[in-house]
């Protein structure tokens, strides 16, 4: 009987979970006894975090892209036809264009929906670099073409898609704008919920002083309630307003559509899991990574490729009966650049929040670095770079340790 | 006739900043003036960070409590928008 292993979603998380399962189980879907399907959105793969390199740098989008196909392994079977619903019980994933699967075990990637249509006036009075390629041009489109006035950074939104993305545009921004020497003409403004310009304490005593510096304003306790494109301006639900020229948001995110409309998520679609394990709840053929899920960590790529690697790496253990099971520990790390070529790392396990930082060129160079193996790394052959740079991931436990409720 | 006032309880134990303060303003997104919410916490920066908010959105802490292994947080909607 063939052991069929399903992916769903085919970002970070799910093209590199497809790809690891089948360097670990090579020999068994030779022979035929596994199967491993990739059920994707479609036949391009964008490097997320580039679409700040788009909106505040003028990169091209298409550097950043690359064809799905061309990144899976052989063993892979790709189906380029979203997931429109899953049902759990019956172990069946149904496709958007009517295509019918069934599995044996599922790792879920489906990422998540970001929305300017939640918050009135948001689609219409404000860019985004959130939503993808396309809408981070017009965000270029409108930086190189602003020349004075006020610009707002906002975010609309809490969780969202990496964390540091808010205050790095602000740096990528005032960098660009003293570059073309119209700096002092400029109010640069972050819009934020949280009570400091960073929401983890280490990291805001590095970004603070920076934006202090810099003469980056920050309004803090700012949940926006509503836009007014035509006024140009943008309301808090704390009474607060903010006149602006330009509005760069970070619109509300949500899950999946997919996870939505199958009923398995949260009142906001995310997916409940074990925060060590990724295994949903209620269910021990079935995984959630990487932004689907309600686990309180960073929507990021590091941490959808390390949940992946553990659940695959689980995955691949109990179909070979090896007994080996790890937990994921939660480590984060997030390049934040800070202008002048200095970046610093948001890094944490579950166990250690943030520590001291302070920008450096090697920093920003490493970062560069990922950006240019990320390709390479989602083939699933580079893990000795991740884990020689990332040191511990996870941590290997006595089976049946895993299978307690979710501690989120 | 206004809806009469509801109480809610947000249970952000075990997560660490900013998931108590973001859990708090989702409550408060969905709250009405008048509404009470309950906010439980492992986080101890959870209560600062509520006071703040409180205080920068005029609203009102009316509890702070050390429970056995955690914090509860009580915050009156006094007011939401504008």
């Amino acid at each position: 009987m063939v052991e069929r292993l399903a992916v769903v979603g085919s970002g970070t998380g799910g093209t590199f979970a497809a790809n690891f399962l089948s360097t670990k189980l090579r020999e068994r879907i030779r022979a035929g006894e596994v199967r491993i399907l990739l059920i994707g959105e479609g036949f391009r793969h964008h490097f997320q975090p580039a679409c700040l390199d788009v909106a505040f740098k003028g990169s091209h989008p298409d550097a950043e892209s690359r064809s799905e196909m061309e990144l899976l392994r052989p063993e892979v079977t790709y189906i380029p036809d979203p997931a429109g619903k899953i049902d759990l019980e019956n172990r069946t994933i149904f496709s958007v264009g009517g295509g019918v699967f069934d599995y044996d075990h599922l790792i879920m990637a489906t990422g998540a929906d970001v929305s300017p249509q939640m918050i009135p006036g948001l689609a219409e009075g404000s860019v985004n670099f959130h939503t993808g390629p396309v809408n981070a041009v017009k965000v270029w489109d409108s930086v190189r073409s602003f020349r004075k006035g006020r610009i707002g950074v906002l975010i609309a939104g809490v969780p969202h898609k990496c964390p540091p993305s808010p205050d790095e545009a602000l740096f990528l921004l005032d960098e660009y704008l003293r570059h073309r020497g119209i700096r002092e003409d400029v109010e640069l403004t972050l819009l934020t919920p949280y009570p400091k310009a960073y929401p983890a304490d280490k990291i805001a005593q590095v970004v603070s002083p920076l934006f202090e510096e810099k003469g980056i304003n920050v309004v803090p306790f700012f949940n926006v309630d509503s836009v007014d494109p035509s006024a140009k301006k943008v309301y808090s639900l704390e009474g607060d307003e903010y006149a602006y020229d330009l509005l760069i948001a970070v619109p509300p995110h949500r899950g999946a559509r997919v996870v939505r409309e199958s009923g398995f998520g949260d009142e906001e679609g995310w997916i409940k899991a074990d925060r060590r394990t990724m295994m949903v709840e209620g269910h021990d053929d079935a995984f959630a990574i990487g932004d689907a899920t309600s686990i309180p960590i960073s929507k990021s790529g590091v941490v959808a490729h390390l949940q992946s690697k553990v659940v695959a790496t689980n995955i691949a253990s109990e179909v070979e009966g090896t007994g080996r099971v790890c937990e994921y520990n939660g480590r984060i790390n997030c390049p934040m650049e800070v202008g002048d070529r200095r970046a610093i790392f948001v890094s944490a396990t579950y166990k250690k929040p943030p520590s001291d930082q302070s920008p450096s060129l090697m920093k920003y160079a490493m970062k560069r670095g990922f950006g240019a193996i990320y390709w390479s790394a989602l083939s699933g052959r580079w893990e000795w770079i991740m884990d020689a740079y990332l040191g511990q991931t996870s941590e290997e436990v006595v089976k049946g340790a895993q299978q307690s409720a979710p501690q989120t | 006739m206004s809806a009469p006032s509801a109480r809610r309880t947000v249970d952000s134990r075990g997560s660490f900043c900013p998931g108590p303060i973001t859990d708090l303003f989702k409550a408060y997104r969905q709250a009405s003036v008048g509404d009470v919410i309950e906010l439980l916490a492992t986080d101890p920066a959870a209560e600062s960070d509520a006071r703040a908010w409180a205080e920068k959105s005029g609203n009102k802490v009316l509890e702070v409590s050390q429970e056995k292994d955690f914090l509860k947080i009580v915050i009156e909607i006094d007011r939401k928008g504008r």
